[in-house]
């Protein structure tokens, strides 16, 4: 039989506040609706018990800066370990596909970790991307981010990665959190065209983000071969979403599951946590397990049709030219402590909307022709003044690059700032802090 | 004084107990007549001397209800479903038919789509209800709110009064899947338990007895033989296994029951002296139902199971899941385990020549010499052991990874604990080598191998379950156990008080079911505060908790 592995964990007595949308509240009704249908004695459905996340398995993926103590994690660090029960039980084939139904969320969450945006703090798809990278020799990896809004953080950590195409459909940015997520984001100097950002208009209903999906998406996947496709599954498309402003129904995202055929499906947001998450959820939750969804109704009516038209499909014909347009334009600089090759610059700043701060980020991309490229991320947190630095050799590291990794690692440790060395080749994780000097995970 | 019976109804024999004051003082084992119940348990009775001691209370752990599911003997019942939208009927085996209709409510109690009377009378009209009296009704959520039901029933009640209908909402629990086959099961069960009941309490009222009968439940504890839902009496006879076990051990030690019956054998799981109860319903036959239910795992092997040669198992036989008769040392058809075990001494029953016969009769002529006989006699005791091992490894990984929804929950996971084997049944000494060459750790025999269940049945205490939904900001709350719903005119986030009401609520209960609340141990979980909150105002709370009696003994037996 072909297992659906479900792990649900509401994190009943967590939330960002009282009020706040990641409340504790917000898988409440989800689990009235699953376990009253009796989802969990379907025969196909396997259960699992959460997990926990260790530290190594987070800073493999991402800084979290000054130094992880510094952060209150345990949620958070369920929510990924959870992710990587289903990660094993995926790649040992116990489940053929499976759902983290988890709080708390993550794909705003990126390379560099200055604190809580955007309901995340850590990355529950990126930390189970490397993971099972690192302990199952998975290669390519898609991730298909249909949260309504951008996934930034994800894109962050895999925006320099060749081996992870990260796609992202999304309300516009310039009407929606976090305001990113344009088409001409096509990925790092080494990794060009593998990120895909759909910006989506306001009202997109059933039947185009469907065309979305179908003319775009799955060829792109077809195309990238990868040997597991993860769904970052955010609901907020939904209609009734208090956040938002698309007008996806239940069945709508039951097809998009469908459509989608992950491997793994991850929650992420949704916020209309009476009138859609109970319902959304279900939906996908049986997409997964091959049962039909069309049952699925939520009582709210959408507002507006679902029928798709001829000035959306005119719009992302539009959209998919400016992306083939969009070319290579990248700042070379050779400062005097970068080792040997070319380095892009690429300085940018991040906002942290939960407690209100900005992030300088000056990342610097080697380039190469043999590998994904040693990343050097300098990270300001731009209230305490602290700097960062995290220095990364990616999987399938070249010697040079590898080299390169090193002497960055040799050049910043001893200064007073918290540097991590993130070696995904040799699968060697170290922190350097001026108090605590190197520390190894 | 005080004097306790305990009789456990097993498919072969019936064991009785006589118990004064946490001493044994009588026991018996009598054929079990599959076809009379009633007369069975009176001849245990006799058996027991139970007419000539002041016996204050007898319960009984029976198979009536067990039986009758397995074998297809219940009558039919009209079950009328309101299953709303969502996941569809037939994605879940359905065991029994239905009728569904039409009306919605939500998770939150809210009716979302009104029923259609018309579509009940039409489908009245087309049911013959001269033959079939019961009816059970269940709608999608009526344990947050029964209205449908209600109005359903009080339809037919008008225009049937000869009915016999039970609602779904009697088992609040979440799940409309299970609550319907459970409500099925139990309005199907009701009669043929009632009968017996009330001849069993003639029977004893004639010869004279004051004492109180009680039926043993699933999950380990009693209640008085009027007030039992019938269908809660499925899986009692695991359930006395363990706490058979319970009450001849020390307290707080944690421990793996095994009771080794003819053809099952029954594993179960005791945690610093308490039984591990099960995170899902009892499952019987093709039914999944909501009894709760001790977490206990049977598997098909005992001490009369038929041991066939088999050529394709890499030990040369196979042990299959039923009986033929007595084991061939005692003068059966067929070898047995327990052949094995008087092959190799170590029980002081069966004849030493058959037993040997028995197993020769596994081997080729040529090989039937005394080191193959040995071999065999090992192989097929290790491979039971190794079978008891595994099934302990199964429940052990479930008590490790129950479901958690908090964060507090997996921060602070079960802890390990010094596990050894509690073995009972007839061939418990048969098997103790061979589980503690397999599975590495302690084995203990209880006192009372043969008679362990009747034990359990004997001395096992009431328990109470109270688990409280209460929603301030629609003002309603249920009583899951009890489909007890009410208003609530309380606080809106109410914190002690909710507590205190819960509380309340529970000792009631337990006067209702003839318990002295000073004299019960009850014990609060821990309570789930929901704020429940609206365009970012908080304008109630959702509480969740409950409070508990734990499944456990009145006492141990003294040794």
């Amino acid at each position: 039989m072909k297992y659906t592995g479900l792990l649900f964990f509401p994190a009943f007595d967590w939330s960002l506040g009282d009020t706040h949308p990641e409340r504790e509240e917000r898988l409440l009704y989800t689990q009235e609706q699953l376990f009253e249908e009796g989802v969990m004695d379907l025969p196909q459905i396997k259960q699992y018990s959460p997990g926990l996340a260790s530290l190594k398995d987070v800073l493999r993926t991402q800084g979290i800066f000054p130094t992880p103590a510094s952060h209150d994690l345990d949620a958070h660090l369920i929510a990924a370990g959870s992710s990587l029960v289903l990660g094993d039980a995926w790649a040992k084939k116990e489940i053929y596909n499976g759902f983290a139904l988890v709080r708390p969320p993550g794909h705003h969450s990126g390379a560099t970790v200055q604190g809580n945006r955007g309901f995340c703090t850590i990355n529950n798809e990126a930390i189970l991307v490397n993971y099972l990278r690192t302990y199952y020799g998975i290669k390519k990896v898609a991730i298909v981010d249909t949260d309504v809004h951008h996934g930034d953080g994800t894109q962050d950590i895999f925006y320099h990665d060749p081996d992870v195409l990260f796609i992202s459909l999304h309300q516009d940015g310039r009407t929606l959190y976090p305001g990113s997520g344009f088409i001409y984001e096509k990925g790092g100097p080494n990794a060009f065209g593998t990120t895909l950002d759909i910006p989506l208009p306001p009202g997109t209903g059933d039947e185009d983000i469907h065309y979305v999906l179908e003319s775009w998406v799955l060829p792109r996947l077809e195309e990238f071969q990868p040997d597991i496709v993860i769904n970052s599954a955010g609901q907020d498309n939904h209609f009734t979403d208090p956040l938002a402003s698309m007008n996806v129904t239940a069945r709508g995202y039951g097809r998009i599951t469908e459509l989608i055929r992950p491997d793994l499906a991850v929650l992420e947001g949704g916020y209309s946590i009476e009138g859609a998450l109970p319902y959304v959820n279900l939906a996908i939750v049986l997409a997964l397990a091959g049962e039909d969804y069309q049952g699925v109704i939520e009582p709210q009516k959408p507002r507006y049709p679902q029928k798709g038209s001829n000035a959306f499909k005119g719009f992302l014909k539009e959209l998919k030219e400016q992306y083939g347009r969009i070319r290579l334009e990248w700042n070379f600089r050779n400062d005097s402590f970068l080792p040997k090759g070319k380095w892009v610059y690429y300085p940018h700043s991040v906002y942290y909307d939960t407690e209100g701060f900005r992030e300088i980020r000056k990342d610097w991309i080697r380039q190469c022709n043999h590998c994904g490229g040693t990343v050097l991320l300098e990270s300001q947190h731009t209230d305490t003044g602290k700097d960062s630095a995290l220095v990364r050799i990616p999987f399938g590291a070249c010697d040079e690059c590898t080299q390169a990794g090193y002497d960055l690692w040799e050049y910043f440790i001893g200064r007073k700032i918290s540097v991590l060395l993130q070696d995904q080749k040799d699968n060697k994780i170290e922190l350097w802090h001026v108090d605590k000097g190197v520390t190894s995970f | 004084m005080s004097y306790q019976v305990g009789i456990d109804v097993g498919g072969t024999f019936t064991d009785g107990v006589l118990i004064r004051d946490q001493y044994l003082i009588k026991k018996t084992k009598v054929p079990t007549q599959a076809d009379n119940l009633l007369e069975t348990l009176l001849n245990a009775f006799e058996h027991l001397d139970v007419y000539k001691h002041p016996v204050d209370q007898i319960t009984v752990s029976t198979t009536l209800v067990t039986n009758a599911i397995l074998e297809n003997r219940l009558p039919p019942v009209e079950l009328f479903l309101f299953p709303g939208s969502g996941m569809r009927m037939d994605a879940l085996p359905w065991p029994v038919p239905y009728h569904t209709l039409l009306g919605e409510i939500d998770y939150r109690g809210r009716e979302v789509v009104p029923p259609d009377e018309l579509e009940w009378r039409r489908l009245y009209n087309q049911i013959d209800f001269s033959t079939i009296k019961d009816v059970a009704i269940v709608s999608k959520f009526s344990h947050r709110n029964k209205v449908l039901e209600e109005s359903l029933a009080d339809f037919l009640n008008k225009k049937n009064p000869e009915l016999n209908i039970a609602l779904g909402s009697e088992w609040g629990h979440t799940n409309f899947y299970r609550r319907s086959l459970t409500t099925y099961l139990n309005t199907a069960s009701k009669k043929l338990y009632q009968t017996f009941a009330a001849q069993l309490q003639q029977a004893v009222e004639k010869n004279g007895s004051k004492a109180e009968l009680k039926v043993l439940k699933a999950d380990g504890g009693i209640v008085p033989i009027s007030l039992l839902r019938p269908v809660e009496s499925i899986n009692s006879g695991p359930a006395a296994s363990v706490i058979g076990a319970l009450a001849q051990s020390d307290p707080q030690h944690s421990f793996i029951v095994v009771d080794i019956g003819g053809t099952t054998t029954d594993i179960g799981l005791i945690l610093s002296g308490e039984p591990l109860l099960s995170a899902h319903g009892a499952k019987i036959g093709p039914y999944l139902t909501m009894i709760p239910t001790l977490a206990t795992r049977s598997i098909p092997m005992g001490g009369d199971s038929t041991i066939l040669p088999d050529s394709e198992a890499p030990e040369g036989f196979k042990i299959a899941p039923y009986r033929l008769g007595p084991a061939y040392c005692l003068g059966g058809p067929a070898p047995t385990p327990t052949d094995a075990m008087c092959y190799l001494k170590r029980v002081e029953h069966g004849n030493y020549q058959l037993a040997e016969d028995g197993l020769a009769s596994l081997l080729p002529p040529e090989k039937r010499n005394p080191e193959a006989l040995y071999n065999l006699a090992e192989n097929i005791l290790r491979k039971f052991a190794r079978e008891i091992n595994h099934t302990f490894a199964i429940l052990h990984k479930e008590w490790q990874e129950e479901p958690a929804y908090k964060v507090w929950e997996v921060l602070h996971p079960h802890s390990a604990k010094d596990f050894y084997f509690f073995v009972s049944g007839g061939s418990a000494q048969g098997i103790k080598p061979s589980l503690e060459e397999v599975a590495h750790l302690p084995v203990q025999i209880t006192k009372h191998a043969d008679v362990s269940n009747a034990i359990g049945a004997a001395l096992a205490r009431p328990t109470l379950s109270c688990t409280l939904h209460l929603d301030t900001y629609v003002r309603s709350y249920s009583i899951e156990e009890f489909g007890e719903q009410g208003e609530w005119r309380g606080s809106r986030r109410p914190y002690k008080e909710v507590q205190e009401f819960l509380l309340g609520f529970a000792r009631r209960k337990a006067q209702g079911l003839g318990l002295d609340p000073e004299k019960l141990e009850f014990k609060t979980r821990p309570f789930d505060y929901f704020p429940i909150v609206i365009s970012y105002e908080t304008v109630g709370q959702i509480v969740r908790g409950a409070i508990v009696v734990p499944p456990g003994v009145i006492g141990r037996l003294e040794p």
